[in-house]
């Protein structure tokens, strides 16, 4: 498109435009109202509701605005007597097949068919025929349908084809029997699927968590930050009476554009689960009794004192910033050094010091080539993978290499689908392959890896591409062999000319990163703190039989612990059998704070909701307990406070990618079959697994174990079976799946589902039989 | 000369007999006083009493938890929750009007689409608690069963004028 | 002076074949563009100058639309012919297709060769089962003969037609809905601009044209373009198949010079059954506006006179009425027919098509109230003019031309809730 700029003459006002932007896009800029159903600024233009209807000079008849291109010295009428006829006749047509039912119509109060007809339509119909009426799918359980009220404008369908990339709902049938649906009657499983509820302009499509339960004029806005994952999503959380009832995308266009993923829409469920901690415990001859807190606090304390410099402490990566600096200083005030974050890393031998996406949101869509290492992407980071989709659509190579088959919604440049033993060799194949030469082990492992076609050609694309990354995801993090994975990943990066990035899950992985909530001197790492019962463990807003690598071997530890103190927003069971004393925290919209994203984008919100029951947010907890340890610089009134000493602590020191030298690279040999256990999209974090709509979408939430078919065959086992998993010592009893995206002599067994808590490392050696 | 007719009019009590005279009138003309509670004054069919739910002849609540009453209360006196009934269909879970802070304006009565809250013609009722004040669903809608025909009766006339 | 051109070879036994075709100077055009001839750009010329227009009804001059393409574009192009012929009362198309396939073919290739495309398609109506037959056997003859695949006639040019039968959806004949039916998408038109000439078939330059007007391609080139236009009248050059239908004695297809009077065609197609009175003609398919009988007596059958006469000379199918019809029932019919057709794509037509025929078909059934002619005229006129493709003209014309000259015919219906006409309603 050209740059070149014209003039245009809008409702006698003259406007500045580039040539080939279509009108609507020009008035939108000038405040010009144009009403409209089917035009979206992120969709395709599909000129079919008409509404947009406006009188151009020199035209016959009137056009649409949202397809009309400017052209220099157009002059265009909104508001002329033939526009307006036009934009009523089409409100008039819209209007004979839309139900009256706006009392009962959630979208009532916020429907733009409403807000349009107001201005455009009759207060009386002409028509008095039978109207419409069609028959509803149940498409999941997050959209509720109403398709009676459906206006045919199709952005759910042009997001399904053009945004989700696949393409669910389409529409059938001519004419009046024209219907939106899935064909099929299957369940719309995008993982941005709830975006086709905002993007609705009528009530056809709503959400069906808060189904029937608020009222538009109800709701306050407020702001907030998505706190589960690194892309750090603007949202904002409609309240009704000091509860969040929904979340809906606020825009920002250099993060997740008008976007947000189904898991920021629907988590805010988990806020009203029934084990919320809503006044502190005290675990007293293996039972549970209330204390207040100042007898709660007294007894962390006294605990603490005990323990001083042996004290361990691990925090969420989704804890605050402010939270995670406060452990920081007073594990420090303890002289304690053993403090990590880190709760589902593997191997410590060397990392990057902050790592992060090593470039911005927004430029990743602009990238020709990115080789991901051990990432499910599109169930990890929806937005990340929405904007590569983007890259990839343009022509841009997007490579994996993952000990799974996932899937992606675009096709990829190259996939080395290989076991996870397997992946340091293809990983140091492709370095080979683009000529690194490396020194030391690295070097040498790189000298002695095969090449093959697959490799070549990744090596290749990644070299020929003049915007490249190469990014080390989720499940490499979990890998025994994390820091050779990230040595070679870095070596390939730097020969290809690729820039080098990390894929953090977490909320505030970065923050926490940033603050130093890792282990100093001597101190231990989450995997030492959780394979060596100590004194006094701190555990901030962690749920050990799920958000660790090896829960089973947490709990082990944490039970033999002899005192744990648990901050944490729920009371969950798990966390009952392995903690002494568990200090409510308020949970997310109930506390304020600041989240890095993996950008390294600060972005503060504010606590909107009070916190539940006798809960407090974090960092009054940990300001507290650090004054009455009578610890220096804990007299703060606000968080603002903490902020700003954060902030003048951190400085302009952002994302570090840059690696040290991991010495030692022999590599982890498993003894039979490997474990791949990734953690499922609707299970990353506590508030996650409580959101009861997520956990009813078909992703995993429970145990299970797949395994390609020649492994079945080999251990006769049937497909929907159940099959005995080993790991450690301890076995499992969990449903079978037979499924070619698993590599041989590897079983895709997820973490975090109900029944893993017994499993060990997320990658690591495993057992299988016949149950 | 003023003075002169003051004198005589005070002196032969003329004021007097001339309020005797209308007290005199209305002695003898009908009464406006009623002997309540004997006697009732007569209502109209747009009386707004007490207030009470409808429901319709098949015996489904009429409230559809469309909140519309609880947005135009000026006094912010009715409170309702919804959800999804077990059927599916759009109901109140709770549906409260706080009579204490209740004008009788009528507003929700004329904002509700389905004619499902009403106010009767009841006018007299007290509270011996506090909470009694708080007219609930039920007790909403059992008002609306007892009064069903006259509440039906009273829309039927208006209906010409709504 | 008739079947001069797309039927020239119809007194023919077995006129379909390529024995027959080629005795009577079949594919010598293409022959004589192949060798050179004629440039590609002086074959355009000639299909401007014949005067030509597009024979699908929108009467496009199709030398004009040619010469949006040129041979240098870059990357594929394709020519498109569209035989879903679908218009209620035109089957023009089919007997083409049936009696002389060959001249369609000789037409794409020539077109084809015009543009340098690399393939053709011609889309067949869903039901023209017969006619798909006739013209695969065409298409088969003619790559025997080497009209048609790898270097055509030794001359260097590859190119192919294939066949895509439809599905039995009037909208596909919509030139950008065919395109979307063949790219395997649902037949729904798309927002013009861009039009097929820059973003076609897979989005690539296409020619897309009526079977008739490629049919008539090749006798244009032979018989010269001063020759074709003279055939017919100022503006509306050559000859034009007419397909009569209604309540004539003969129905069928006519081929004759445009300009010919109304009246002699009539009389070719045997004149009003039982020598009853004219009532109405509709010359141009279903979605012309209806002429009064008298009035049609008087016109002749080319693009002028007849759009003087407000209506359209359409695709040429000519629906004859006689005094036995109530016009109620036939707006009826036809307000269904494109209620049921439309694709549903945008508002206007989707909507107002279902509208126009409830009201229609309640004044029909005798429900009719006072106010409804005047909501249907309010109807059609905000159908008209605003929707994506030209079906929702389609659907408002045929109202509003009826409204126009037998406003008393419903009016009546509405009035007395019966039929002014003893047969109908």
């Amino acid at each position: 498109m050209s740059d070149k700029k014209v003039t245009i003459e809008v409702d006698g006002r003259k406007l500045e435009a580039t040539a080939g932007q279509m009108l609507i896009e020009v008035t939108d800029a000038a405040g010009i109202e144009v009403p409209r159903f089917c035009y979206h600024k992120k969709l395709s233009i599909a000129a079919n509701c008409r509404m947009c209807l406006v009188e151009v000079e020199k035209a016959p008849k009137p056009l649409p605005a949202c397809a009309t291109p400017v052209m220099d010295g157009m002059v265009v009428k909104t508001r002329s007597p033939l526009a307006i006829q036009a934009q009523q006749g089409t409100m008039e047509f819209l209007l004979i097949n839309h139900p009256l039912d706006c009392p009962i119509c959630d979208q009532g109060g916020e429907c733009e068919l409403q807000d349009v007809a107001i201005g455009y339509g009759d207060d009386a119909s002409r028509y008095v025929e039978v109207k419409r009426v069609v028959k509803d799918e149940d498409i999941g359980p997050l959209i509720e349908t109403e398709m009676t009220r459906c206006i045919h404008c199709t952005r759910c369908v042009r997001f399904g084809a053009e945004i989700a990339g696949i393409r669910e709902l389409g529409a059938t049938g001519r004419g009046e029997h024209m219907r939106i649906g899935t064909y099929v009657g299957t369940t719309v499983t995008s993982e941005m699927s709830g975006n086709v509820i905002d993007l609705c302009p009528v009530g056809a499509l709503t959400a069906k968590p808060s189904r029937y339960q608020a009222r538009a004029w109800e709701l306050t806005q407020t702001n907030a930050i998505a706190p589960h994952d690194s892309v750090g999503s603007n949202v904002h959380l409609h309240l009704r009476r000091g509860q969040v009832m929904r979340a809906v995308p606020a825009d920002n266009e250099a993060i997740n554009e008008t976007w947000i993923s189904d898991r920021d829409r629907f988590a805010y469920q988990g806020l009203s689960a029934g084990d919320r901690a809503t006044q502190p415990l005290v675990k007293e001859n293996g039972g549970w009794r209330p204390i207040e807190w100042s007898d709660a606090l007294a007894l962390a304390v006294e605990k603490l004192r005990d323990a001083r410099a042996e004290a361990n402490a691990l925090a969420a990566p989704h804890a605050t910033l402010e939270e995670l600096f406060l452990l920081r200083k007073l594990m420090a005030g303890l002289d304690a050094p053993s403090l990590d974050y880190r709760l589902r890393q593997a191997d410590f031998r060397a990392t990057s010091a902050v790592p992060g996406y090593g470039l911005s949101i927004a430029d990743i869509e602009r990238l020709d080539a990115a080789l991901l290492v051990g990432s499910n992407l599109r169930k990890d980071l929806p937005i990340i993978n929405h904007r590569l989709r983007k890259a990839a659509l343009n022509g841009g190579d997007v490579m994996v290499l993952n000990p799974v088959d996932y899937e992606f919604n675009y096709p990829l440049g190259g996939a080395l689908i290989t076991s996870p033993s397997n992946m340091v060799a293809s990983l140091a194949g492709i370095a080979r392959a683009v000529g690194v030469s490396a020194d030391g082990a690295i070097g040498e492992l790189i000298d002695g890896a095969a090449e093959n076609d697959e490799t070549n050609r990744l090596a290749a694309r990644l070299t020929a591409a003049d915007k490249a990354w190469v990014a080390v995801g989720a499940l490499a993090e979990a890998h025994p062999d994390y820091a050779v994975l990230q040595a070679i990943a870095s070596a390939i990066a730097e020969a290809s000319g690729a820039v080098f990035g990390f894929l953090p899950m977490a909320s505030n992985s970065v923050g926490a990163a940033l603050v130093g909530c890792v282990p100093s001197d001597g101190g231990l790492d989450a995997v030492q703190q959780l394979s060596q019962p100590g004194k006094t463990s701190i555990l901030l807003d962690i749920e050990p039989a799920q958000d660790c690598l090896n829960p089973a071997q947490a709990m082990r530890t944490l039970d033999e612990t002899a005192f744990v103190i648990a901050i944490s927003s729920f009371a969950s069971d798990s966390l009952k059998a392995c903690a002494d004393l568990i200090l409510p925290m308020a949970a997310f919209a109930e506390t304020s704070g600041t989240f890095i994203n993996g950008e390294g984008v600060w972005q503060r919100f504010d606590g909107c909701v009070r916190p539940l029951g006798e809960a407090r947010p974090g960092w009054k907890i940990l300001r507290v307990l650090g004054t009455m340890l009578e610890l220096d610089g804990f007299d703060y009134e606000s968080p603002a406070q903490v902020h700003d000493e954060v902030r003048a602590m951190i400085g302009d020191r952002g994302i570090d990618n840059s690696l040290d030298d991991p010495g030692d690279v022999e590599p982890w040999r498993p003894k039979g079959m490997q474990r791949i256990g990734d953690v499922p999209i609707y299970r990353i974090d506590a508030l996650t697994r409580r959101a009861t709509a997520l956990q009813q979408t078909g992703e995993p939430v429970s145990a299970l174990a797949c395994i390609n078919a020649a492994l079945a065959k080999r251990l006769r086992i049937a497909d929907r079976g159940q099959v005995k998993v080993g790991q450690g010592g301890k076995s499992v009893v969990m449903a079978v799946r037979v499924s070619e995206r698993v590599p041989n002599d590897t079983v895709w067994c997820p973490a975090a589902v109900d029944g893993s808590e017994l499993l060990g490392p997320q990658i690591g050696d495993i057992t299988l039989e016949k149950a | 000369m003023n003075t002169l007719v003051n004198y005589v009019r005070s002196l032969f009590l003329v004021e007097l007999f001339r309020g005797m005279g209308v007290t005199g009138r209305y002695l003898f003309r009908g009464k406006f006083t009623l002997e309540y509670p004997e006697e009732r004054a007569p209502q109209s069919p747009r009386f707004r009493g007490l207030h009470a739910q409808r429901r319709y002849p098949n015996g489904e609540e009429r409230c559809i938890a469309c909140k519309l009453c609880e947005a135009t209360c000026p006094a912010l006196a009715i409170t309702i929750e919804a959800a999804p009934r077990e059927d599916g269909q759009r109901r109140t879970t709770r549906y409260d009007i706080d009579l204490f802070k209740c004008i009788f304006c009528g507003f929700c009565e004329e904002s509700c689409p389905v004619d499902a809250i009403v106010e009767s013609r009841i006018y007299e009722y007290h509270f011996e608690n506090r909470e009694d004040a708080v007219m609930t669903k039920s007790k909403l809608l059992e008002l609306g069963e007892k009064y069903e025909a006259q509440l039906a009766a009273d829309r039927a006339v208006q209906a010409a004028y709504r | 002076m008739a079947n001069e051109v797309c039927f020239r070879t119809l007194h023919r036994d077995r006129s379909w074949t390529l024995d027959v075709y080629e005795s009577e100077g079949g594919y010598e055009a293409l022959k004589k563009v192949l060798a050179g001839d004629w440039s590609p750009a002086e074959v355009v010329d000639l299909v401007k100058r014949s005067g030509l227009r597009g024979r699908g009804g929108a009467g496009f001059p199709t030398g004009i639309k040619w010469s949006f393409i040129s041979r240098d574009m870059p990357g594929d192009k394709y020519i498109v012919c569209n035989s879903d012929e679908g218009e209620p009362g035109t089957f023009k198309d089919r007997d083409i297709l049936r009696y002389n396939p060959h001249a369609l073919i000789e037409g794409m290739i020539i077109a084809g060769y015009v543009i340098d495309a690399v393939a053709g398609y011609n889309y067949i109506r869903g039901e023209f089962w017969e006619p798909y037959e006739r013209f695969e056997a065409a298409l088969d003859e003619a790559r025997q003969a080497g009209y048609l695949g790898k270097d055509i006639l030794g001359s260097g040019y590859d190119y192919d037609l294939h066949t895509h039968l439809g599905a039995g959806a009037y909208i596909c004949g919509e030139e950008t809905a065919l395109l979307e039916s063949i790219e395997g998408k649902k037949g729904q038109p798309r927002f013009k601009p861009p039009f097929p000439a820059q973003f076609g078939l897979f989005g690539r330059p296409t020619i897309i044209n009526n079977t008739e007007s490629l049919a008539s391609i090749p006798d244009i080139l032979r018989q010269g373009a001063d020759w074709f236009r003279e055939l017919g009248v100022e503006n509306s050059g050559g000859s034009k198949l007419f397909s009569v239908s209604g309540n004539v004695n003969r129905p069928g297809n006519f081929e004759v010079p445009l300009g010919t009077p109304f009246a002699e065609l009539l009389e070719m197609a045997g004149g009003v059954t039982k020598g009853r009175k004219l009532k109405a003609v509709i010359p141009g398919g279903s979605s012309a506006p209806v002429i009064p009988g008298d009035q049609m007596m008087d016109l002749n059958m080319d693009y002028d006179s007849i759009q003087n006469a407000g209506s359209m000379l359409g695709s040429g199918a000519v629906i004859v009425m006689d005094d036995s019809n109530c016009m109620v029932k036939v707006l009826d019919r036809m307000s269904y027919f494109y209620h049921e057709e439309s694709c549903g794509q945008c508002t206007p037509c989707r909507e107002g098509t279902g509208w126009l025929y409830r009201v229609v078909h309640r004044i029909e059934t005798g429900r009719g109230r006072q106010e409804d002619l005047a909501l249907l005229d309010d109807v059609a006129a905000r159908i008209a003019g605003r929707t994506i493709c030209a079906l929702g003209d389609a659907a408002a014309m045929p109202v509003q031309g009826m409204l126009k000259h037998y406003r008393d015919e419903f009016q009546y219906h509405i009035d007395h809730k019966k039929c002014m006409v003893g047969a109908g309603g």
